[in-house]
């Protein structure tokens, strides 16, 4: 049959259905006008003709629904129709419609928000150039359980030259910049990337040019490229700003290009994001020499794949590449450091961390929205309990039970569009507020939007739960039977057991599903007391901190602080000048602040070890992050002395390298053996003079309170200095009081070095939990509506329940039962509904408390406590939301409610 | 006189496309016309006849044009379209086929087989 013809014709109903319609009565009319006018010509009279035309040509809104059938538009006229019905419907019940719409709002809202969160972060390509070719290129050393380690620039040569998978690469040192030549030294976030960086990721310029490989150099090119952010604030977004010349750690640069405000720069950052690139060979000062044992590049090498080869076969490629090196150079590549090369997918390397949280912060929304629309299908159902007269005559009438529940889920898919079209705009207007508390250290959050992907999952979850909480009552009503429906409806009782048992099940699917969040919250949240309870190995309180940084200028020879002793000099200066300050107690250096975890300006994590009289093959798996303080550090951080002395102001560049271990590594390198006066050495290189260990401290949680077992050793400031350090002072005052004071002093003996992030030990702690504060309040939140909506269902079943049997109560009341009796007997309904379902909810929780045990830490995904207050908080809850109404039915006066039936 | 035939079931559609291939008609027209051609021994309810014109139009196999029909009114006229005399001709063909079939069938003697 002709398709176009017919589409081209329904089509035309469509649009110009209300002329059509019209249409077809004028034609409906002339046929039965013209046939009279035929009978009154036979002899019948006017009045009977009529009469006549109308019985002979049948029932004209049945034929005129069958014409319509017959295009194909009834079902389309019909949802007219119905929808008109339902709006009239929802709006003769304000009540109950504001407060689905509400908890829909709320419940879609959250879901479109998070989702447009995980659509940003963990769904939608890097905003690169083809980014399923980007890659990340990380140096492991697995027989040292060393991962992204530090690498020298001859390996990166070889990542091109030997092994043809890269179209190019490119290293990514990230850290401190220090911009002088204005009012006060400010600090930047640097990245120092190679320069085929640019291309690599497809970027272009808002305005000028990008650094390219015509402006190769082996040490810095003197051509910066600057942020959107940067641009606008320190240059107003001025246009002739290509040009200037910016001093940043001494050398002049050159402005060539700004970057759009939407490039960010692929890889971890401190303030959000780099402020300015720079461009280097790393093959000449201020970088060592190109020599390949000189592994001091910082980690982060990223690399465009050829066009063709995918992940698995340039890993292989790699794999075999590096073998090769390690056979040809066996002294920088010891064969029992196992040193390999690995790639990983860009977007894996960047959000992989957050995607735990995320799923499981999505999952959490998404649990809330089935607990509102079941909570709605509750509402529904006693709605439809009172609409069963209506259905059944409509039924006796010859609807069809189809089109009845057509009807139905019409009126509910109504409500769940409305509830999700609010969902949308509470989103719209709530994304903003949220974000204000999405932890900055998820990547990507400058991406987080509501795109058509967003309004697409918003519209979906929005019909999924039209359909959950429209689908029990049409089903309901399926099942009506006439007779029985309209006398049962006609007594105005009873509570059919086919309705109770819906009912029932609607309600302990709520109560499971609310086990299955405050389950969620409950690790959580225990999870963040713990942490928060958790002894950090120091006292936090009353220490506050800053960062200074110590330029490198290109040239070393412009360098004031080149070599070991002028930073000594400056830290022992700093030192006696800081503790000078009226309320400073105690000074110290560190390059280490607890928590902060900025491997940026530190070779990356932990550095590779060699122990003293050890035979080389057990050196293996020997590895300790190394920590730079000064002699009052643990004192200033009362971290107390298991073993040996601290550092004196004695352990100076002339007198003996010396070390102070924490227990971690004196318990997992000496075991039970006394490592003190034992003596160590960081790295391969045999020139190095052995460090001797004289004192052993209680662990200190540097990496963040969530991370414990890795081995720290601790040098000496004056013996192995730093550029990237921060300061820390015992002090009664507030961090904002002592800002200026510190700048002043840093200043007073060098005006050109940025001081920066002064905040309080207690504040970077609590920064640190900021991504689990947040996942655990945000989930803690959900598992209390959870819980308020589960018990409103349990309170609305049992309080229908008893308006339900009143009657029943009143005779049993009569007959002599006790107030007691009938207490109990609702009660018990309460009881065993909430029962079963917190058994539900408490299977299913075990079987997949697991998905989230990398969110949790010192507690087990099935941890007791949790698993037993949990049920019992919910089960008295919903004791207490089932004892209202049976206190109601205890209060039922016999006389009354018989009378009234 | 006999008792009008009821209608074959399938078979309004084409005595429709017969009707309207004699000449663009009205409704009502082609109800007339069908009881004339078929001597008023047909028996069609009026109103069935609309939605199988309404199916024959959003077929294509007809199309409509208002008009003003004898009495001087606004009526609704229906003619073949070239895919309706398509439709009709292979139509009556099977239907011819059919019923010499049905026919043959029924003329069938015990000494024939």
């Amino acid at each position: 049959m002709n398709l176009v013809a017919r589409f081209r014709s329904w089509l035309r109903w469509i649009v110009k259905g209300q002329r059509l319609e019209r249409e077809m009565d004028a034609e409906v009319r002339f046929h039965i006008e013209s046939y009279a006018a035929d009978l009154v010509r036979k002899g019948i009279s006017q009045q009977e003709s009529v009469r006549q035309a109308r019985i002979e040509f049948g029932g004209i809104e049945s034929h005129k629904d069958a014409m319509r059938a017959s295009v194909g538009v009834r079902w389309w006229g019909e949802l007219g129709s119905d929808i008109r019905y339902g709006s009239r419907l929802l709006l003769k019940n304000p009540g109950f419609t504001t407060v689905a719409i509400l908890t829909l709002a709320l419940g879609v809202g959250a879901n479109t928000a998070i989702f447009s969160i995980v659509n940003a972060v963990l769904l939608r390509s890097l905003p690169y150039r083809d980014p399923d070719r980007l890659v990340r290129i990380v140096f492991n050393e697995p027989g040292l359980g060393l991962r992204d380690i530090t690498y020298s620039e001859p390996e990166i040569e070889d990542l091109t030259t030997r092994a043809d998978v890269f179209e190019q690469v490119s290293p990514m040192a990230g850290g401190s910049v220090a911009m002088t030549g204005i009012k006060q030294p400010e600090r930047l976030e640097l990245a120092v990337v190679g320069f085929d960086y640019f291309s690599i990721l497809g970027a272009t310029p808002q305005i000028g040019r990008l650094i390219g490989r015509q402006d190769y150099q082996p040490g810095f090119s003197d051509s910066v490229v600057i942020s959107d952010a940067f641009w606008r604030r320190e240059f107003g977004g001025a246009p002739d700003v290509i040009g200037r010349n910016l001093r940043l750690d001494g050398d002049p640069c050159v402005i060539v290009g700004v970057l759009p405000p939407d490039f960010h720069h692929p890889n971890l950052t401190v303030s959000g994001n780099v402020e300015v690139w720079a461009a280097a060979g790393f093959s000449a000062d201020p970088f060592p020499k190109p020599i390949r044992s000189k592994r001091t590049l910082n980690a982060g090498v990223i690399g465009r794949l050829k066009r063709g080869i995918t992940i698995k076969q340039a890993q292989a490629r790699l794999t075999a590449v590096a073998a090769e090196i390690r056979q040809e150079f066996p002294a920088t590549y010891p064969a029992q450091s196992r040193w390999t090369i690995e790639i990983r997918p860009l977007r894996e390397f960047l959000v992989g961390d957050v995607r735990p949280m995320l799923l499981a912060l999505q999952g959490a929304v998404i649990l809330i929205v089935f607990v509102v629309s079941l909570n709605i299908a509750n509402l529904l159902l006693a709605r439809a309990s009172g609409r069963q007269q209506e259905m059944a005559v409509r039924l006796a009438l010859g609807a069809t039970r189809g089109r009845m529940i057509r009807q139905m889920l019409t009126e509910s898919l109504l409500l769940s569009i409305v509830g999700g079209v609010a969902g949308v705009l509470t989103a719209l207007a709530g994304l903003h507020f949220l974000m204000r508390f999405v932890p900055l250290n998820i990547p990507r959050l400058n991406e987080v939007s509501i795109d058509s992907a967003v309004v697409g999952f918003a519209l979906l979850i929005s019909i999924v739960t039209g359909l959950i909480f429209g689908l029990a009552p049409a089903l309901q009503l399926s099942k009506v039977g006439v007779s029985s429906a309209i006398r049962e409806g006609g007594r105005g009782s009873g509570y059919s057991t086919k309705t109770g048992r819906l009912r029932d099940a609607l309600i302990v699917s709520e109560l499971a599903l609310a086990v299955m969040l405050m389950v969620g919250a409950g690790l959580l949240l225990r999870t963040l007391r713990d942490l928060l309870q958790e002894n950090p190995g120091f006292n936090p309180t009353q220490v506050v901190t800053a960062n200074v940084w110590i330029p490198v200028p290109d040239n070393p020879d412009q360098d004031p602080y080149r070599g070991i002793t002028p930073k000594v000099i400056f830290d022992r200066e700093l030192l006696r000048r800081l503790k000078t300050i009226p309320g400073v107690e105690l000074a110290a250096i560190t390059t280490d602040v607890p928590t902060t975890n900025h491997k940026l300006n530190d070779p990356a994590g932990s550095e590779p070890l060699i122990i003293e009289d050890r035979p080389v093959e057990s050196n293996q798996d020997l590895h300790a992050e190394r920590t730079r303080i000064s002699p009052d550090y643990f004192r200033l951080m009362e971290a107390p002395l298991l073993r040996g002395r601290a550092f004196t102001d004695g352990d100076g560049e002339s007198g003996q390298p010396v070390v102070i271990i924490d227990e971690t590594t004196a318990r997992r390198y000496w075991l039970d053996r006394d490592p003190l006066g034992r003596r160590v050495r960081f790295g391969h290189d045999p020139a190095k003079p052995w460090m001797t260990i004289v004192g052993i401290v209680r662990d200190i949680k540097s990496d963040g309170l969530d991370v414990d077992g890795v081995p720290h050793i601790y040098v000496s400031t004056f013996q192995d200095p730093w550029r990237s350090q921060s300061i820390v002072l015992r002090t009664s005052l507030p961090a904002a009081a002592l800002e200026s004071q510190i700048r002043r002093t840093v200043w007073s003996i060098d005006p050109n070095l940025p001081v920066f992030g002064v905040v309080s030990m207690n504040e970077l702690i609590d920064r640190s939990l900021t991504s689990r504060r947040f996942s655990a309040q945000l989930v803690g939140g959900f598992a209390s509506v959870a819980l308020l909506l589960a018990s409103i269902g349990i309170y609305g079943l049992l309080a229908y329940l008893v308006g339900q049997r009143s009657r029943e109560i009143a005779v049993r009341m009569a007959l002599g039962a006790g107030r007691a009796d009938v207490l109990k007997l609702f009660l018990r309904r309460g009881a065993a509904l909430a029962g079963i379902g917190i058994v539900a909810g408490v299977i299913f929780s075990a079987s997949t408390a697991s998905l989230m045990s990398s969110l949790l830490y010192g507690v087990r995904p099935h941890d007791p406590a949790v698993f037993l207050f949990v049920p019992l908080l919910l089960f008295v809850v919903a004791v207490l939301a089932s004892y209202l109404p049976a206190r109601r039915a205890t209060k039922v006066d016999p006389i009354f409610a018989l009378r009234e039936s | 006189m006999s008792r009008p035939i009821d209608l074959l079931q399938g078979t309004l559609d084409m005595l429709i496309l017969k009707a309207v291939s004699l000449g663009p008609l009205h409704g009502y027209g082609v109800l007339l016309r069908i009881q004339q051609i078929s001597g008023e021994q047909l028996e069609i309810q009026q109103g069935s006849l609309y939605p199988a014109l309404y199916r024959l139009e959003h077929q294509g196999l007809i199309a409509s044009e208002w008009g003003e029909s004898d009495n001087k009114r606004k009526a609704k006229f229906y003619s073949l379209t070239a895919a309706g005399r398509r439709q009709l001709h292979s139509e009556t063909e099977k239907w011819n086929r059919m019923a010499s079939l049905i026919a043959s069938i029924l003329r069938t003697t015990p000494e024939q087989i």
